[in-house]
């Protein structure tokens, strides 16, 4: 098995970093213990809406151009994490330095929607529905992706899950999906382990409701209220050092890590995070963007942690709608740009390495000589982790009019 | 719906009235016979088979979507009154009496505040600290100082703890830690405390605590630090030695330990005593009771108070809370009360497609004016108004960043200086010429957020024909148009220094340099363009018929906004008296949003609302927290973004939680709903009734027997979920039965559950 051969490499790199950290599934899988079948794989991907500042996030601090167009708002080289000695991250990102230095963490640098949109609305709409420039697309790429992709070994309600009051529209679609805000209120009439009488009444009233989207919603609604009464996943304590943050994010994955350790079969999850969108006073290693950031790694580096041996099995990708202007605005602040920067975590990763191309940041190297320019679709990214992870190989499914062949991939899995 | 599957019970339980209703309806008929008005020709067709029964179904359709939902009585009003009649006047709301509502918004003062009168009673801390530090003056006002004194001493104890975080902590730590990145916080509050003990000899704190019964929980910071009691022992606390500092904050830290106990005692005293008493407090006992506020648990301290009483303590924990809180509650109780609907709607609309972020800043200082004096007098008004309006207003420009934009090579920019002498800025040359190359000054440059978002949300939208170049010189057009002293509250200001010079290109058109006026030259321009025109029709027709509405009805509405000058009004009166407006394929198409749900289910069962707050923490765990949506794009207003899992769960157990009383400050007598105290062989009675009066008697089949078979067996489905036991204990399930205590999962469906069930079924979910 690939992985295995990939976890003695990989000690290597453990043994400088120390075991804080290390998911056990590592060091047990060093000694040969890896469990055989029934394994489920998952995808969870995670939106930053408003349009983050990639520049700021991973620093390019060898560019003297970054440094010239940010004289207030840069981040300095000497506080910068140093990856490999041309990007560094944002000192809020802390947490993700020790799952680089255990090459669980990659990064992709200058990649996004190729769309020319800076309209939040439109450029979020296309990544979620994945197909950049076509607005009548009805359902989201990550439904569209369950279609072809092989089952899990049971059937679950629980199969596409988004953490927050409503379903995105990247979950959109004819594939059951749940949207769960707090999993103590998922249920009717109260957490008594019986159903109620309302929540049978209820429970037949949408069943057969002649209203088509009440109907699919209902259905799937009790499905997942009964298989999680049936669970009773309980009072719920996250594994020790996972300490997710305040914060919808931190609570929308430590819930996720805790239906995912039941055993609920989840296979795609989505969460976001917004707060991005920083025209003012966006701030440098402190300020707007440094204290979003710290809640952002820190609820996914709790997440990590807290599924442990499950990471083996678990990708995660961030995106965002697109970049910030390559040049402060006069506001100390950033407007809207085009290509951004996008995280990949998770056992199969190969991580510690900047993936992509980059493109440059001199006048005439930026896109509308403003913006970082883009030189990966986000469809690259996203497609290797569908066909490579998931095992869905019907790509032209899930992202109609697009060639995501498989040699496009940039081999961020191994 | 199809209507194989629907019963129909009209004008069952209210014949004379569709009678009266059909009369009128025929006497409007001939009216309009009369005047033969060749326009109204489309809608007679439509209604030509009119008939009570008819017009009543128009009064539901009208009432779904002028209002917030139908009101128990409402359809047989509007019925009467003749439905187009009705219409008419709700789109003149100047002609509604309102004085309802007004006396239940009477106690929420905020809403009658300006922006400037905010920021003087409910001080954010720039404000608190001026005054700590001398700059601004200590109110006079009793009830403000109060407000100031508090958030003053929690300014300094912050400060306070600041400081301790860096010197090295005075009292060495007592005993050994346990290692990890909290450890030393840990160590210091044990030995405050344990100073605090050693300043009071006969408690310690945590034994205060037991002693009197108190729960331990109501003081966040105790049982947030409360040692357990084998460490205190190990930390002797009498050998501590302290800095006078650190007696002070010790002595500080245990009049909060009492006054916490005092404020446990007042709860019983009258509210009027009550508030007194908190009045006359020390500095740090109101500290600690402001405290004791926190997390929403001061409810129950200021029942019966009078709504400044109410207000100031509240204010004592969360002053800028307050103009958030009084805001949800206004928008909700005209949503629920209001005789003026249709404005209430619009009012609603039109916040949402402008819509600002109560979370940005200085914000909510402005929310309560921007939706006040800006939205509701013209939400029925000319669209260029309302934008001119909105564009003009310190919620706006500070939200799209607007009042920090400034012209590259405006006066500000160039450093020139605010008062260069008799001759102006550029002359005679007394000063050295403007130098490009010189450098520029922070904070001096184009911010082009409020520039895009006019044209992609505010008027043309995202397919509107405009380019990047486009928004950059809209940005340059509205450099200038800024705000006097956000964080005061002041108003509007055009500042020329912040303005680009020079002629601007917007959409092919050459705007010639005339400062403010250039701005208004753009507004107007958008405001009358087709391409408005049709975008602010799609999303009116979106409101009110459905998410995807025929293209034809747009059309039409877009050529009335455009002939009629952007007249709101008049756009609507297309809309309403269009054929698709009244088609039976988009009756019920629109799945209510939260606020719409809970305002009409509020609405549906009569409910008498005290407290409007809890129904707006409710529409929130919906995912529509009011005034804070984020992105400028506002809330959606299509079924896909309301319907999931998660938003369903919730509306069926604020459903159930409602009609049984469940939902603080409001109450719903669900007996009455159902038409008097239902006996059990009722119960089929009191469901038809209450369809009657929830649902206009439009209940599907599947609901009715849904509902019914949970009236005519409730043991039975008791029996089939308790696990383990099968069908041969349903007799000793049956003899328990009426032993059950309420609340018991297998009480027969009583009035409140069935209201429930009907306010949380399909139909209700739709409009």
């Amino acid at each position: 098995m690939s992985i295995t051969r990939r976890i003695f490499l990989r000690n290597s790199a453990l043994a400088v970093v120390g075991t804080a950290a290390v998911p056990s599934f590592l060091t047990r899988a060093a000694f040969g213990a890896v469990e055989a079948g029934g394994r489920n794989k998952r995808l969870v991907v995670i939106f930053q809406r408003g349009a983050a500042d990639g520049l700021n996030i991973v620093v390019p601090h060898a560019e003297p151009q970054y440094y010239a167009m940010r004289p207030s708002i840069n981040i300095p080289r000497k506080s910068v994490i140093d990856l490999n000695g041309f990007f560094g991250l944002h000192p809020s990102l802390a947490p993700f330095q020790p799952l680089w230095q255990q090459k669980h963490l990659a990064i992709v640098h200058a990649a996004g929607s190729p769309d020319t949109t800076r309209s939040h609305f439109d450029a979020q709409d296309f990544m979620e529905t994945g197909t950049p420039g076509v607005k009548a697309t009805d359902d989201g790429w990550l439904n569209r992706s369950l279609h072809s992709m092989p089952r899990a070994a049971q059937d679950s309600a629980f199969r596409a899950i988004a953490l927050g009051p409503s379903l995105p529209r990247i979950l959109g679609g004819s594939e059951p999906a749940v949207a769960m805000n707090n999993i103590n209120d998922f249920s009717v009439g109260g957490k008594n382990p019986k159903a109620s009488p309302a929540a049978t009444a209820f429970e037949a009233m949408y069943d057969h409701s002649s209203d088509s989207v009440l109907h699919g919603t209902g259905a799937e609604t009790f499905d997942a209220v009964k298989m999680l009464k049936a669970a009773d996943p309980g009072k719920y304590t996250p594994a020790p050092g996972a300490n997710y943050p305040k914060g919808r994010l931190g609570d929308g994955l430590r819930q996720l890590a805790q239906l995912i350790k039941a055993n609920l079969g989840v296979q795609v999850a989505f969460s976001d995070i917004s707060g991005w969108d920083h025209h003012v006073n966006e701030g440098a290693t402190e300020g707007q963007l440094a204290n979003v950031l710290t809640e952002f790694s820190q609820s996914i580096a709790a997440f990590w942690t807290d599924l442990g041996d499950l990471g083996e099995d678990t990708v995660v990708v961030t995106m965002s709608e697109f970049g910030r202007t390559a040049r402060e605005n006069g506001n100390r602040g950033t407007d809207h740009g085009h290509a951004n920067v996008m995280f990949v975590l998770g056992g199969p990763v190969k991580g510690g390495k900047v993936y992509g191309r980059w493109p440059g940041l001199d006048q005439s190297q930026l896109y509308e000589g403003r913006d970082l320019a883009l030189t990966t679709d986000f469809r690259q990214v996203i497609g290797e982790a569908v066909a490579r992870h998931m095992g869905n190989k019907n790509l032209a499914q899930v992202f109609p009019g697009y060639d995501n062949q498989p040699g496009k991939f940039l081999r961020v899995l191994g | 719906m199809r209507s194989s599957l629907r019963r129909s019970s009209l004008g069952r339980s209210n014949f004379g009235r569709s009678s009266l209703g059909a009369k009128l309806a025929l006497f409007l008929l001939c009216l309009s016979l009369a005047f033969a008005v060749p326009q109204l020709l489309a809608k007679k067709k439509e209604k030509a088979p009119d008939s009570g029964a008819n017009e009543q179904k128009r009064a539901v359709q009208a009432l779904n979507r002028l209002t917030f939902g139908p009101r128990p009585g409402d359809i047989q009003q509007v019925t009467a009154m003749g439905v187009d009649r009705w219409i008419e006047l709700q789109l003149h709301p100047e002609k509604i009496p309102d004085n309802a509502v007004e006396a239940r918004l009477a106690p929420l003062r905020t809403l009658r505040m300006s922006s400037k009168e905010l920021v003087d009673n409910f001080p954010d801390n720039g404000v608190i600290k001026q005054v700590k530090d001398g700059k601004r003056p200590m109110p006079s006002d009793p009830a403000k100082r109060a407000v100031y004194q508090v958030q003053i001493a929690r300014l300094e104890e912050k400060q306070q703890q600041k400081n301790d975080r860096v010197e090295p902590a005075a009292a060495p730590a007592p005993a050994p830690v346990p290692t990890g990145p909290a450890a030393s916080d840990t160590a210091k509050t044990e030995a405050e405390l344990a100073a605090a003990a050693a300043a009071s000899p006969d408690s310690t704190p945590g034994m205060a605590a037991d002693g009197n019964g108190m729960n331990p929980t109501s003081s966040s910071s105790m049982s947030a630090s409360n040692p357990p009691a084998n460490e205190m022992a190990a930390a002797p606390p009498a050998k501590v030695k302290l800095s006078p500092a650190d007696e002070a904050e010790a002595r500080r830290r245990e009049d909060r330990l009492y006054a916490d106990l005092k404020v446990q005692g007042l709860i019983d005293l009258p509210p009027d005593q009550r508030y007194k008493k908190v009045m006359a407090m020390s500095s740090d006992e109101q500290v600690a009771f402001a405290d004791s506020l926190r997390g929403g648990k001061g409810q129950d301290f200021v029942a019966g108070m009078d709504p400044k009483q109410k207000e100031t303590l509240m204010a004592m924990n969360n002053p800028q809370g307050i103009v958030h809180d009084e805001l949800m509650q206004g928008k909700l109780l005209r949503a629920i009360y209001s005789d003026r609907q249709l404005e209430q709607v619009m009012t609603d609309f039109w916040f949402n497609h402008f819509n600002v972020f109560v979370g940005k800043g200085p914000e909510r200082l402005f929310l309560t004016a921007y939706e006040q004096d800006v939205i509701r007098p013209r939400a029925l008004g000319k669209f260029e108004d309302l934008l001119m309006a909105t564009a003009k207003s310190p919620a706006m420009l500070f939200y799209l960043d607007n009042w920090m934009s400034v012209g590259p090579n405006s006066m500000q920019a160039l450093g020139i200086p605010a008062h260069p002498g008799p001759y102006g800025p550029y002359g005679p040359r007394r000063f050295p010429p403007p130098n490009p190359n010189a450098k520029r000054k922070q904070n001096s440059g184009l911010n082009e957020n409020y520039g895009r978002e006019l044209l992609e949300l505010h008027t043309l939208s995202v397919n509107g024909g405009y380019s990047q170049r486009d928004v950059t010189e809209v940005a340059k057009v509205f450099t200038g148009w800024t705000i006097e002293k956000p964080y005061e509250g002041l108003g509007f200001k055009y500042d020329p220094r912040m303005h680009e010079p020079g002629p601007k290109f917007v959409l092919g058109h050459r705007i010639k340099p005339k400062g403010e006026d250039e701005g208004k030259e753009v507004l107007h321009m958008l405001a009358t363009s087709p391409q408005t025109a049709h975008f602010i029709s799609l999303k009116l027709a979106q409101r009110f018929v459905s998410d995807d509405p025929p293209a034809a009805l747009v059309d039409r509405m877009a050529k009335t906004f455009q002939k009629k000058k952007g007249d709101i009004r008049e756009v609507l009166t297309t809309l309403f008296q269009s054929p698709e407006f009244w088609a039976a394929d988009t009756y019920r198409a629109k799945v209510k949003t939260p606020l719409e749900f809970v305002a009409s289910a509020v609405r549906a069962t009569g409910a008498d609302v005290d407290d409007a707050l809890p129904l707006a923490r409710q529409i929130g765990n919906m995912g529509m927290p009011l005034y804070s949506a984020q992105p400028p794009t506002g809330y959606s207003m299509k079924a896909d973004t309301w319907v999931s899992s998660s938003a369903l769960l919730n509306r069926m157990n604020f459903a159930l939680g409602l009609t049984a009383g469940r939902v603080r400050g409001v109450k719903v007598d669900a007996v009455q709903l159902a038409g008097g105290p239902p006996q059990p062989a009722d119960a089929a009675v009191a469901l038809s009734t209450m369809e009657a009066k929830l649902l206009a008697g439009d209940v599907s089949q599947q609901t009715h027997d849904s509902i019914m078979a949970q009236i005519e067996a409730p043991a039975k489905s008791a029996a089939a979920n308790q696990p383990g036991k099968g069908p041969q204990d349903q007799g000793s399930q049956d003899k328990r039965a009426p032993q059950r205590k309420p609340g018991d999962v297998a009480r027969p469906p009583d009035a409140s559950t069935i209201a429930g069930l009907l306010l949380g079924s399909p139909e209700f979910q739709k409009r």
